[in-house]
């Protein structure tokens, strides 16, 4: 399986949306860090990310998005992670990481 | 006294791609031995890391890994090893988020969705890591 990145700027909000299908694995996490990378050259504004379809994250993954929110952070913005699935919850509890990014719900 | 010893090995070359074969057969593996959902998702999880780690951190890349599985009634043991460039394995820290350094998480993952790990490693002879999830509750 794969990954699959779909972006979207919400002007009303001023925020991308972001949506995240498949696995972040070793494999595929060099494509999610290109993303960011031009998404926040675009506009350096917060990323909200929808990971409803996203199955798996590992810590190479995780390593991304700490490195994005790094960047983000300059600007005093930030990552909102929403729909996260349970399994992944549970790394991002055990690791810290939900003190660190914005988690919904 | 277990009746049941089985052991499976694979060796997997040292590239990115492999590692969702791993995640696949290992939670095959767990899957049939009747681990639950949680548990499956731990081991996969662990396992993954491991591999991710005999991968980034290894030689070379024409050389291989290993995985193998030990299966018996009451706990599968998953041992990972590599010839790669080793490392000191007292200088595996926890990680520290406060600074939102990258890395550094693996070991410390594995250690939390495991029941017993243990690590090995000879400055550039190799690094073996060996994990242990029992069926029963938890200890
Ligand atoms: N198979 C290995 N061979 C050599 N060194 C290793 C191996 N596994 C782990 N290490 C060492 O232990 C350190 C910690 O590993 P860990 O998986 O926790 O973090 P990481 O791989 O650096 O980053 P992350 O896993 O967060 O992407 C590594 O930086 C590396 O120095
Ligand atoms: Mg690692």
């Amino acid at each position: 399986m794969s990954l699959a990145i779909k972006k979207t700027f919400i002007e009303e909000d001023n925020l991308w949306r972001i949506e995240l299908a498949g696995e972040v694995d070793i494999y595929t996490a060099g494509q999610l860090k290109e993303a960011f990378i031009k998404i926040i050259e675009e506009k350096k504004e917060s990323i909200r990310i929808d990971a409803e379809k996203l199955e798996y994250i590992d810590s190479t993954g995780l390593g991304v998005l700490i490195g994005a929110l790094k960047r983000l952070r300059q600007e005093n913005k930030n990552i909102i992670i929403f729909n996260i699935k349970p399994s992944i919850k549970k790394l991002l509890n055990i690791t810290g990481l939900d003190k660190i990014f914005v988690i919904e719900g | 006294m277990s009746r049941i010893n089985d052991n499976i090995s694979l060796s997997i070359p040292n590239k990115p791609e492999y590692v969702s074969v791993i995640r696949l057969t290992v939670t095959a593996i767990a899957n049939r031995m009747g681990f639950d959902i949680e548990k499956i998702e731990d081991i996969k999880v662990a396992v993954a890391e491991a591999c991710t780690n005999a991968i980034t951190h290894g030689k070379n890349d024409t050389d291989n890994f290993f995985v193998e599985f030990s299966i018996d009634e009451e706990k599968l043991v998953i041992k990972v090893c590599d010839s790669g460039k080793g490392c000191a394995t007292n200088c595996i820290k926890n990680p520290d988020l406060t600074l939102l350094n990258e890395g550094g998480l693996g070991v410390f993952i594995i250690k939390s969705l495991m029941d017993d790990v243990n690590i090995n490693s000879d400055l550039g002879k190799g690094t073996t890591i060996i994990m242990t999830k029992f069926l029963g509750d938890d200890m």
